[in-house]
């Protein structure tokens, strides 16, 4: 059969353009034209005019100067990262072994399959990167002000760079989807490394907003001359350097080799390598990744043991039905490896952040619970919200069924659900507050009233996460749009909880309102009050948004 | 309890989804303590009508009672009552057989002592009492099958619904569904509404048979009378003379 490649690349094609279907051509078109009118005009106008803003051009030149390699392997570290995991965590939300078996049983050769699926994405994955990498490097491009033809050379080896990594993405997702297998087990483990896959690419991003030196210096190191992002970094740097446009002389160029030990053909030379190798490579080895495997650890049997200490406990005190739908409600929470992860996700953002703030910020004065507690709500929103929205509530619409076939089925079945998240969410709060009191300094009383209310904000974000998925329930379709809106929501409403309450606040305080609460119980009482406006609004939302999902889960269709 | 000793009474009862007529004038009555067969082509409207009676569906129009129970007034009563076996499997996949029949219990607020010994009952009768601690997401979907069928009668309803009951599993698990249906039928008056393409199935299990086509109820009856009716051999020819379907070998073949 010929031309097999091209029959799946158009089928994916389909597949990634379904919701423009009726006009498809039409609106791809009309997509790349906008596209290059942004990375080309748009962008570069937008980014100069707020970089120039915020610093003046001549000591933006001299900052970019001093940290250029650093800071470009830092850029390209983030890109790749992106292209890399991106596609990958996108790929393994979907296990494709059915499409492989109706391939392969029509003897599709695998570099076809895999040339095929990579040709199908590029359209959408290049329109992605057409519309990010002109943030990314366009900066550069005006304040060392590039010519037009370094221009181009620094867009090409971005190019080659960006279809090279998609392709290894496109294998290693292939290959892994391969070993995870499509069983229930394997689908589990495929959305847990999605989630990790995500923080692997958020990470270096907080790293390059709040600690940029810091990251330029790391990554300015030999050891990362081993890495292929730091080639195109170096590569990059070489040619906005070559074809600067401030008048920096041969010698000026040349004394960056200290930190740049690899020249300009060099560098390019590897790129392309890199590239090539990375093509023919995968192609020779496609029929490895696509090898239909039992999958061994989504074939494996797991066989549960008697409860653990903390679930007999709650049996104990919450005695009788609902105690045992509590229980049986965390069993099966915590024995996705989806959920866990996405637990992970929260924590590991909300220590992070803290974390990263002190890098710039000085904590060295006293803060006080009140303040923390203002500055820091993001981070309880995060642990309360991620874990308990979209998936992990009901597998499918069979599920519904069964639920709502017992009498007020959904809304025991949602209490339990909150109560499961009220005391994950007491736990997952700990850690972040143990690290923001070790950050800021807090002791004592101010620990115990910052943990109090973070829960609260936790517990109230888990509201809002349950209460958005009750009322649209989006089945652990990862992909769905009700998946994306119910993250979305459980996010962004206490967010955007918090600043209606802080704008309330500061409308109440220029009305002196507060002057009543100040004579009654000193200034202190107004910075409490501040303070738990947020998270009892927060609450307060919340359990609105878990009535309005058991009313909407109780209904009949 | 059932009103007249009927456990289902409908009439007129209709379901449109947008301009497509699901289910039409059904009028309808379930004697307590039968076994009510609901046949018909897929896309007939069967999923439907069950899960109207069952509490799940709101009606277009038409009155629907269960168990003496108005479905749309009193759909808490009427979930106490029943039990519905859904068409498809909705396992929890992290949770042991145990474990699942454990949250049903739950949801249908039983607990303790009781409810522990009716899951390993249920469970050993099956013959799934070996596999009981293995979480669900190893069972095939005949084993699924079978969990389902024992969270269904878990509670002891009065009125079982059950969709498609044995279209996963092989021969010898029909059998035991078969015989487990006819068993609580005679010795506890539970009365069961199953919707199934099985016609042989339906013939050895249901006492009354109803056909429905184009969401319309074209026939009722004791499988014998349908049969005799029709002048058909058995339930599978009466079957598909009545709703059609029969295609001759020319035009099985005329797509070549």
């Amino acid at each position: 059969m010929s031309h097999n490649w091209f029959h799946i690349a158009k089928a994916e094609f389909y597949v990634t353009t379904a919701s423009m279907r009726n006009h498809r051509k039409l609106a791809t078109v009309t997509l790349y034209a906008l596209g290059v009118i942004w990375a080309l005009y748009v962008a570069p106008l937008l980014v100069t005019g707020v970089l120039t803003v915020l610093i003046p051009l001549l000591e933006l030149r001299i900052i970019t100067l001093a940290i250029l390699p650093g800071l470009m392997r830092s850029m390209m570290m983030f890109v790749w990262l992106m292209l890399f995991l991106f596609p990958l965590a996108r790929g393994l939300e979907e296990i494709k072994i059915g499409h492989w078996e109706i391939f392969l049983s029509r003897n599709v050769k695998t570099s076809d399959m895999l040339s095929g699926s990579f040709l199908g994405w590029l359209p959408l994955n290049g329109f992605v990167t057409l519309i990010l990498a002109p943030i990314v490097i366009s900066p550069f491009m005006m304040i060392l002000e590039v010519s037009l033809l370094g221009q181009v050379l620094v867009y090409l080896v971005v190019t080659v760079t960006v279809i090279a990594v998609l392709w290894l993405s496109s294998f290693t997702t292939a290959a892994l989807q391969s070993k995870l297998g499509n069983s229930s087990r394997g689908n589990d483990i495929a959305k847990a490394l999605a989630m990790v896959m995500g923080l692997g690419a958020v990470l270096p991003m907080y790293l390059i907003m709040y600690a940029a030196p810091l990251a330029s210096a790391v990554l300015g190191s030999d050891i990362f001359m081993l890495m292929p992002f730091t080639w195109t970094g170096d590569a990059v740097s070489w040619l906005v350097l070559t074809f600067n446009g401030v008048g920096l002389t041969s010698e000026q160029i040349a004394a960056f080799s200290g930190t740049m030990p690899l020249s300009l053909f060099a560098t390019v030379a590897l790129v392309a390598g890199f590239a090539l190798l990375t093509v023919g490579g995968t192609l020779r080895a496609a029929d490895r990744a696509f090898t239909i495997s039992a999958g061994a650890r989504s074939e494996r049997t797991t066989t549960v043991g008697r409860d653990n200490l903390i679930l007999r406990g709650i049996r104990r005190i919450a005695a009788g039905s609902f105690g045992a739908l509590v229980v049986v409600n965390m069993k099966d929470y915590f024995r996705k490896a989806q959920n866990l992860s996405k637990m992970a996700y929260g924590v590991i953002l909300a220590v992070v952040l803290p974390l990263m703030m002190s890098q710039f910020s000085d904590f060295g004065e006293v803060f006080s619970w009140e303040r923390i507690i203002m500055m820091m709500s993001f981070v309880f929103v995060m642990i309360g919200a991620m874990p308990f929205t979209g998936v992990g509530f009901l597998e499918s619409k069979s599920q519904l069924w069964i639920i709502q076939g017992a009498p007020k089925g959904p809304r025991r079945y949602v209490k339990a659900r909150l109560l499961m998240a009220a005391i994950t969410g007491m736990v997952l709060t700990t850690l972040p507050v143990i690290v923001i009191a070790m950050v800021t300094r807090l002791q004592g009383f101010d620990i115990v009233m910052l943990w109090g209310f973070g829960c609260i904000m936790t517990v109230g974000s888990s509201m809002v996460g349950i209460g958005a998925t009750a009322r649209n329930p989006d089945y652990e379709d990862t992909k769905s749009p009700a998946h994306q809106a119910n993250v979305m929501m459980a996010v962004m409403i206490p967010v955007f909880t918090l600043i209606g309450s802080t704008v309330l606040l500061l409308v109440m305080s220029s009305l002196g309102t507060f002057q009543v609460v100040v004579n009654l119980f000193g200034p202190g009482a107004v910075g409490v009050i501040a303070a738990l406006t947020g998270p009892l609004a927060v609450l307060a939302i919340g359990s609105m948004f878990v009535v309005s999902g058991v009313r909407n889960l109780s209904s009949p269709d | 309890m059932a009103r007249n000793g009927n456990v289902i009474r409908t009439r007129a009862l209709c379901k449109n989804f947008g301009t497509v007529q699901a289910v039409r004038n059904l009028d309808l009555e379930v004697s307590s303590g039968s076994r009510f067969g609901l046949l018909g082509p897929n896309g007939s409207g069967k999923t439907t009508t069950v899960r109207m009676l069952a509490g799940l569906m709101r009606q277009t129009s038409g009155t629907a009672e269960v168990c003496g129970f108005d479905v749309n007034t009193h759909r808490d009563d009427v979930k106490a009552v029943t039990g519905l076996l859904p068409e498809s499997p909705g396992v929890y996949s992290k949770l042991s057989a145990h474990e699942f029949l454990e949250l049903l219990g739950s949801l249908n607020d039983m607990s303790g002592a009781v409810l522990q010994k009716r899951i390993e009952s249920l469970l050993s009768i099956l013959g799934l009492e070996s596999r009981q601690d293995d979480l669900l997401e190893s069972y095939s979907s005949g084993m699924k099958q079978k969990v389902l069928i024992a969270s269904t009668i878990l509670h002891e309803p009065k009125l079982v619904f059950l969709d498609e009951p044995t279209s996963r599993l092989d021969p010898a698990a029909s059998v035991l569904v078969k015989d487990l249906i006819l068993a609580l039928a005679e010795e506890t008056e539970t009365s069961f509404f199953i919707c199934t393409h099985m016609t042989s199935f339906a013939e050895d299990v249901c006492d009354v048979i109803g056909i429905l086509n184009d969401g319309q109820l074209v026939s009722v009856g004791a499988p014998a009378e349908i049969i005799e009716h029709v002048g058909a051999h058995d339930l599978e020819s009466a079957y598909l003379k009545i709703v059609g379907g029969e295609v001759d070998r020319k035009t099985l073949l005329a797509w070549r």
